[in-house]
């Protein structure tokens, strides 16, 4: 708690007394950046939720289980019996049913799953990391950013792999088998966005993890930049929660 | 130093580690719960499947915010500052699901 802000008070880049949020500027203008960025995501998903409700509810699949066979041919397959058509939304499950290594198998929503631990995890380090900062760690706060670097990194290359072969069935932000032109263009939009995001976030932490290693916030007496960094990683976390929801769960 | 910027926060708790590993397990269990119910209802139809997926995510987001992010343990000031805007975007998502729904009913009349 600050005791001694009025008598040093030329020093602070907060100026006029006590911050009335008790937090230091740098991280309450993240709090603020993050709503505004909230705004957007929502924006964007509010945007699919429009679209989407503008065409009619995907057709159930009852043919396909999960770990069934799938045939190279399967998108048109799907298309002919019926269950990707111009109408109707495509069921994510039949869409986005791929695992690396693992060919011609029927697994819905098994990669995205990963995909959603992975960054939970990297989301648990970073907070450890934090956490670590506030007891002047500083081995522990860049063991734990350097794991969060990692799992930031294994997210975009999941995401790079989910791409690839989204885009090598087919999928264009004009075009796509599945059904209505705007399902891949609003797959490509929101989740290239958050991929950007991620990918921002990776750069940050890499940039604060040499600062770790250089002793720049040992000398500084706190490690209040990684805190900040962490808001921005967690919030990516968070977007996330609500892009898998609303793109690969409804 | 040009970065003596003064260090004002609010108290983290002791026991800050053993919470952080229990939010963890809740959110890897709500995402397996989010998970298997999506295989349970994979062939229902109705609205209040989507809120059932939705409220899991609000959850999530509670978890979050609350405890990775910190806000739990902040001012109520700055928590009301940043959680309170976001009512704007219920709104905006009741708007914008009536205008979808006379969108698709207009696609089938022509």
């Amino acid at each position: 708690m600050a005791t001694n802000t009025l008598t040093t008070n030329s020093k602070f880049t907060w100026g006029g007394g006590k911050s009335p949020f008790s937090v230091s500027y740098g991280k309450l203008m993240m709090w603020i950046f993050l709503l505004s960025d909230a705004f957007t995501f929502s924006s964007l998903l509010i945007a699919y939720g429009f679209i989407r409700y503008s065409f009619l509810e995907p057709i159930r699949n009852t043919i396909v289980k999960p770990f069934n066979h799938l045939s190279h041919e399967f998108v048109k397959e799907m298309g002919d019996v019926g269950l990707f058509v111009k109408d109707h939304w495509p069921s994510p499950e039949l869409v986005f049913n791929h695992f690396p290594f693992v060919h011609g198998m029927h697994l819905p929503l098994f990669f995205v799953s990963l995909m959603t631990f992975i960054l939970i995890f990297s989301s648990v380090t970073m907070v450890l990391a934090v956490e670590a900062g506030h007891r002047m760690a500083k081995d522990e706060v860049s063991k734990y950013m350097f794991l969060t670097i990692i799992g930031g990194a294994a997210f975009l290359g999941c995401q790079a792999w989910e791409w690839t072969t989204f885009i090598g069935e087919g999928a264009t932000l004009h075009g796509n088998p599945f059904g209505p032109t705007s399902f891949a263009a609003l797959f490509f939009i929101v989740t290239g966005f958050h991929g950007f995001h991620v990918f921002s976030g990776v750069m940050l932490n890499i940039i604060i993890y040499f600062n770790v290693l250089d002793g720049t916030y040992q000398k500084r007496g706190h490690y209040e930049m990684v805190e900040k960094v962490g808001l921005y990683w967690h919030f990516v976390d968070l977007v996330w929660v609500f892009v898998f929801t609303f793109f690969y769960l409804i | 130093m040009e970065h003596t910027e003064h260090l004002e926060h609010t108290e983290t708790p002791s026991d800050m580690k053993s919470q952080i590993w229990k939010t963890f397990w809740i959110l890897l269990a709500f995402t397996v719960v989010d998970i298997v119910l999506y295989f349970v209802l994979l062939s229902t139809h109705a609205m209040w499947k989507n809120w059932v997926f939705i409220i899991l995510g609000v959850v999530k987001a509670y978890y979050i915010v609350g405890v990775f992010m910190h806000m739990k343990f902040e001012k109520k000031a700055l928590m009301y500052t940043i959680v309170l805007p976001m009512v704007f975007v219920i709104f905006f998502v009741a708007l914008m699901l009536i205008e979808g729904d006379f969108t698709n009913v207009l696609r089938w009349l022509k």
